[in-house]
């Protein structure tokens, strides 16, 4: 824990703040994205919470730093690495658990509804550069990207014996190493994976703020995790086309541009709901189907 | 009915893995790796041996060392070496002490080199593995994290002498104050 427990000093609580302040008046208009935004904000909250609850052995459904802070849970990629490096069969196990109980039951929510670096990008998007990348087969093709990384990372991490991804990982940086540096400052020396890491943050940074959703769509490898689960998931996004006015409102909204309405099932969506907020009909629905 | 089915395999690999690896996680989530993040805390300068817990040290009350490491350290001087695998400037640190001839082999089974082994023995301590793991938190400041690579070198004559580091030490520096300590064991001994 190093900044003993003070939220004066926690550099994720201002951010929230800011967040916040910005995110209710642009984007939290509609009344599934006001029930998101409550939840977005109880997850970072539940994320950077270990000034009460600790340092536990869980593990995020979501990106985030576990040398955050005030962490309170495991990074996935962080677990999936020493997996490797332990060669521990247990931990994978319960790696591949966590993600296939969440995953089988929420889909890809999370990244919607939990994850904080999901919770900027729905910020950041709101930024008037950020341009509205249509549905191309290079955008298609780029999507695959985020699978590639995480196929990669164990080979990676057996092939160098080390934390190979956390080495370089840009959401570390932001979410460890900037605020370990800026509130210790004098305390630690960087290393020679620094400057990668920042070179490669700076260039996340650039990717969210020019394209809506962009780490998600092109690199996230635990939405990676969680993209296959959205085909059996039991919260799902419903279509009923005799309802449908082929507005295509739901098209113009959804931060990941997939295919809708008529693909409901995409390995992309992320269960946001801008799409079922945006349709005149109730003819998207975002619903528990157990059968 | 397939849905209900597949949340219950889901729940069940979920089980396994949480009665198994939980407690591991937990360690993991623990022992922060700021290596992993690019970053070491900063060496405080050798300047002595410490013969009581320095302020900054203090936790909850002054932790005590271990029985069995107390009497290790009456026979000569000990040398802790806390690591894991994948910590990148452990790594670096064993691979700057083996080139200097201070230890030899590897993180797992490393000894003192011939030089050094008749006055000091080296503990490893896999801070992932090893039921010893818990032993770092003693040796790390209170406000700071406990992180890897941590050196300690202590040895006990009429009282407990010891020095401990967290982040990159210098083979040189190594070999400095195990100098330093052999020379205060045997003054303390003679005496």
């Amino acid at each position: 824990m190093v900044c003993g427990g003070s939220c004066l000093t926690c550099p994720v609580a201002y951010s929230a703040l800011s967040m916040v302040a910005i995110g209710i008046k642009r984007i939290y208009r509609k009344p599934m994205q006001k029930k998101r935004l409550v939840s977005q904000l109880i997850f970072l909250f539940i994320t950077n919470a270990a000034f009460i609850f600790g340092a536990t052995g869980l593990i995020y459904s979501y990106f985030y730093c576990w040398e955050s802070p005030q962490a309170t849970m495991s990074c996935p990629i962080g677990i999936l690495e020493h997996a490797v490096l332990e060669a521990s069969i247990f931990l994978a196990i319960y790696l591949v658990g966590t993600i296939a109980i969440i995953g089988t039951i929420f889909g890809r929510a999370p990244c919607g509804w939990a994850c904080p670096i999901g919770f900027l990008q729905d910020v950041a998007g709101k930024i008037k550069i950020s341009r509205e990348i249509k549905r191309s087969k290079a955008d298609e093709r780029a999507r695959y990207l985020k699978y590639a990384i995480l196929a990669a990372i164990p080979f990676a991490v057996y092939h160098f014996a080390t934390m190979a991804y956390t080495d370089i990982c840009p959401i570390g940086g932001l979410t460890a190493t900037l605020p370990i540096l800026l509130f210790h400052y004098g305390g630690y020396t960087p290393t020679e994976f620094f400057l990668p890491k920042m070179i490669l943050l700076a260039l996340t940074i650039f990717l969210i703020v020019n394209v809506k959703r962009g780490w998600c769509r092109y690199l996230c490898p635990v939405g990676a995790m969680l993209a296959p689960f959205n085909k059996i998931s039991v919260l799902q996004l419903t279509f009923d086309e005799s309802q449908c006015l082929k507005c295509m409102n739901c098209a113009r909204v959804c931060p990941m541009k997939i295919n809708l309405p008529y693909d409901v099932k995409s390995m992309e969506c992320i269960r946001c709901g801008m799409c079922v907020d945006e349709c005149p009909t109730e003819a998207l629905k975002l619903e528990f189907k157990w059968k | 009915m397939k849905k209900i089915v597949a949340v219950a395999i889901a729940f069940l690999i979920f089980s396994v893995g949480f009665y198994h690896a939980y407690e591991l996680s937990e360690l993991l989530n623990k022992s922060r790796c700021l290596g992993c993040i690019a970053l070491l805390p900063k060496v405080s300068t050798f300047k002595e041996f410490w013969v009581q817990y320095p302020s900054f040290f203090h936790k909850k009350g002054s932790p005590t060392l271990p029985e069995w490491l107390l009497n290790e350290s009456k026979q000569h001087v000990v040398m802790l070496f806390f690591w894991y695998k994948g910590c990148d400037p452990c790594k670096a640190q064993w691979e700057d002490m083996v080139k200097n001839g201070i230890v030899v082999g590897s993180e797992e089974n490393g000894k003192m080199a011939a030089n050094y082994s008749k006055n000091v023995s080296i503990i490893t301590i896999d801070i992932v593995r090893s039921e010893l793991g818990n032993l770092l938190e003693i040796f790390t400041p209170a406000k700071a994290i406990p992180s890897t690579p941590t050196t300690v070198i202590l040895f006990t004559t009429n009282q407990t002498y010891w020095y401990a580091f967290s982040g990159i030490l210098d083979a040189s520096m190594v070999k400095k104050i195990i100098r330093e300590a052999i020379e205060e064991w045997y003054a303390a001994a003679r005496a």
